[in-house]
């Protein structure tokens, strides 16, 4: 469409005038089903490149950002990387996740025994991601969460937790991309160093953190 | 054992939190020099050091005062009525009003005290803009407008009990609303059509909330006579979800994705408008490779807008091959979007003081093959339509506004620009970097459907060209964050290794971002018009109160006087080229 300066920054778009056949409308309708026929047999020799997709044979790879269903990951003697700290509760905007902490008998861990995210109010907006500070929840690539039952939208930690060295290749939204090494913060929460044995017998001796953390 | 080593324990060495102390605009001086001299002209009082020019006026006074802003001081554009409850104070109640100024390319603000049982005069007879505006203030905060020629809820519904966003109201509560409780709606007859007498019987018709052809739950009343339209109103609020009140019980993080679903068309804009926002609040601002990626998907979010909105506003005329032409670099779009931030429609990408992730390194490539596709796809449908008698005679000439009424509604965007007006906040507030690119505001005449879509055709052709520009200067250096821990969450690395970069994200998790104490507005220029964003700061975590300027309110209220005297077709055609997003105009 022509357009004309009125000002510097402006402009203004004149519609054209219209021609005699144009006014008499089917030149132009012809002429628009050439064009629509041009795109008809350019399809019809390029059909492979069509965009289409024929789900569910054939499914659309997202992106390694795409923010899908959740998973929480384990460290690798099988543990779940996740101390319930209720960071990501805090930060999710949705308020669906709902966690409940216990403490390991074994290693005075915190571990969540409750783990639940509602798929129905999730947003997927990956706040929980980048809030956790463990490495312990990521967000996969997997879009398919087609359920019957509003019950069923609650996923626990039975449906959340992987198995160690869980492929990254499904993954989607993660807290960092490409390698980092991860020495754990000051003291250590465990993450990538080997579980060690409690050095206090019973529940009765107060636990002594630095005594624990030490070495 | 310790993985803390003596440089990494000093982290940042920047400015501390300062929510103790108040926000002071940078542009205050200047705008206290204008106040003043507001002021004197019109006998109010000034609030000094705001980041526009605030005038306190008298209730008894407001009306006047509008009335010689707009008449001597040539405000013409009524931008917004918002309500602000302080429940401490005496007059427990801050209506606000803004106004802005063509000629001299500036905004006012205008703030009158009013007590819980207090009237004041309705400013519907100065601005016809502030009806719906007024409506909203009383249905969320039980305000009084004296004259006002119809005050009822307009975004809850009639069995909603209280007002929503006064501060003692309890967000738990829920109100059923049953058949018995809606009120029937009667359209006022035009008068223009109430004494001509046709063989025709008179008609009420319901069109929407679920109609195809509504585009969104909206739902208009139309009397008709034989075919023609002789009263119109529109009833809307399907889809409030309380956005504002939601940001008041979450931290300013949080907002980010409920503003996502205001014009979800064109999220991307939305995020940047309410993240910079917060950003001139906390006096930051992000760095230039976020700024430049903010700028390149915002542009590529109102190509999409425009994109649905012209395909679907063609499809309502019966032309769907366009439809197919233009959805298809649309998808594109949504799929670059998804590439940087793994999401397509609610893209929850900004961040306060940033970008969640820096853009993928094929960014460039993939905008390149984008800008280069894009106007292949815009050429076939104007090829199409362009000089096509059945499509001209579908627009021209229909539900047409004139210049002045457009103002007085308090139009902005592609719809006030197809009136002849070239307002475009690109220009008049330049904002990431928009004054540094070589476009032009496109406008056309006439103001009805046919000017609309022109004015939507050539902003995506100039959109483009700014997009050649952006990708021909290539991606700044540099990090997407500010380097400053009590506004950016810290590099994981640093959060797994240091234990002052994992105390500073708990902090920021636990206790958000806590802004100085103040109020800021800011405005950005979404798909369909002035997009702002105003926000009060008490100095904790949650925002004390966020408002979002929507365009589409402004717009949406005109259609009844604009579609009087049209056929229902046309009526159709007419609402697809506003482009009313449901999402934004309920909120």
């Amino acid at each position: 469409m022509p357009i004309e300066r009125v000002k510097p920054g402006v402009v203004r778009v004149v519609p054209r005038k219209l021609t005699f056949a144009e006014r008499v409308y089917l030149p132009r309708v012809v002429a628009g089903m050439f064009l629509t026929l041009r795109h008809l047999l350019y399809n019809l020799i390029n059909y492979k490149k069509l965009p289409i997709i024929s789900y569910p044979e054939v499914k659309r790879v997202y992106s390694e950002r795409f923010r899908g269903r959740h998973i929480l990951t384990t460290r690798e003697d099988g543990t779940t990387r996740c101390v319930a700290c209720y960071m990501c509760s805090t930060a999710c905007p949705a308020e669906c996740i709902t966690i409940e902490a216990g403490e390991d008998e074994r290693t005075r861990e915190k571990f969540p025994v409750r783990y639940d995210i509602d798929l129905l109010r999730c947003v997927f907006c990956g706040y929980c991601v980048d809030a956790c500070p463990e490495d312990a929840i990521y967000m996969t690539r997997d879009y398919e969460m087609a359920i019957d039952t509003r019950a069923r939208a609650v996923v626990g930690l039975r449906d959340l937790v992987v198995p160690p060295n869980f492929p990254v290749e499904p993954m989607g939204w993660r807290p960092y991309y490409g390698p980092l090494e991860k020495k754990g913060t000051a003291g250590g929460t465990g993450l990538g160093q080997p579980l060690r044995e409690a050095p206090f017998e019973d529940d009765s001796t107060p636990p002594n953190p630095d005594l624990y953390r030490g070495a | 054992m310790s993985t803390l080593t003596r440089e990494s324990a000093i982290p940042y060495t920047g400015p501390a939190p300062t929510n103790r102390e108040p926000y002071v605009p940078t542009d205050a001086p200047k705008t206290d020099q204008r106040g003043a001299e507001l002021a004197a002209l019109l006998g109010a009082q000034q609030e000094r050091g705001q980041d526009l020019p605030t005038l306190v006026v008298d209730k008894e006074r407001i009306v006047d005062a509008l009335r010689a802003l707009k008449n001597e001081h040539r405000f013409t554009l009524p931008l917004d009525l918002w309500g602000v409850d302080y429940p401490s104070r005496e007059k427990r109640f801050d209506v606000m009003y803004q106004l802005y100024s063509l000629e001299r390319n500036e905004r006012l603000r205008l703030k009158v005290r009013l007590g819980e049982n207090e009237t004041m005069d309705s400013a519907t007879a100065v601005y016809k803009g502030f009806d719906w505006f007024e409506r909203e203030a009383f249905d969320m905060f039980g305000m009084r407008f004296d004259g006002h020629p119809n005050l009822r809820r307009i975004l809850t519904h009639e069995a909603f009990q209280g007002h929503a966003l006064r501060k003692d109201y309890d967000p738990a509560q829920r109100w059923l609303c049953t058949e018995k409780d809606v009120a029937q709606l009667i359209p006022k007859i035009d008068p223009r059509f109430a004494n001509v007498d046709t063989d025709y019987e008179r008609v009420t018709l319901n069109l929407g909330p679920s109609h195809p052809a509504t585009h969104g739950t909206l739902r208009i009343v139309v009397t008709l006579d034989g075919e023609m339209i002789i009263g119109a109103e529109q009833e809307i609020g399907y889809l409030h979800r309380c956005f504002e009140k939601s940001c008041e019980t979450h931290t300013y993080q949080q907002a980010i994705p409920f503003t996502d679903r205001l014009n979800y068309m064109s999220a991307i804009i939305n995020n940047v408008g309410y993240c910079m926002a917060v950003e001139k609040l906390l006096g930051i601002e992000a760095p230039s490779r976020a700024q430049y990626a903010r700028l390149v998907l915002s542009e590529f979010m109102r190509i999409a807008d425009h994109l649905v909105c012209i395909g679907t506003n063609l499809v309502d005329m019966g032309a769907l091959t366009n439809f197919w032409y233009l959805f298809q670099p649309r998808e594109e779009i949504y799929g670059l979007i998804e590439s940087c931030c793994g999401a397509r429609l609610l893209p929850t990408y900004t961040r306060i003081g940033g970008l969640a992730v820096d853009v993928p390194p094929d960014f460039l490539a993939n905008a390149q093959r984008l800008v280069n596709m894009l106007p292949k796809y815009i050429d076939d449908v104007e090829k199409l339509v362009d000089r096509n008698k059945i499509f001209l005679d579908r627009v021209k000439g229909i539900a047409p506004i004139s210049p002045e009424d457009a103002l007085d509604f308090g139009f902005t965007g592609p719809c006030l620009r197809a009136c002849g007006i070239p307002f475009d906040v690109r220009k008049t507030n330049p904002y990431i970097g928009y004054e540094t690119y070589d476009w032009d505001v496109p406008i056309a005449e006439g103001g009805d459907t046919y000017a609309r879509y022109l004015v939507r055709m050539e902003e995506m052709r100039q959109s483009l060209r700014i997009l050649q520009q952006a990708i021909d200067r290539g991606l700044p250096p540099g990090p997407v964050m500010v380097d400053n821990p009590y506004v950016a969450l810290p590099p994981k690395e640093k959060v797994y290794n240091e234990m002052e970069s994992l105390i500073y994200h708990f902090k920021l998790i636990m206790h958000g971002i806590q802004p100085p104490v103040g109020e800021t507005y800011f405005q950005v220029e979404g798909g369909n018009g002035e997009l702002g964003f105003y926000i009060v700061s008490d100095g904790t975590k949650n925002p004390y109160r966020v408002r979002s300027r929507p365009p589409c309110f402004a717009i949406y209220q005109a259609y009844g006087q604009m579609i009087t005297g049209q056929t229902i077709p046309d009526a159709i055609a007419a609402l697809g080229s506003l482009n009313i997003i449901a999402g934004e105009l309920d909120r």
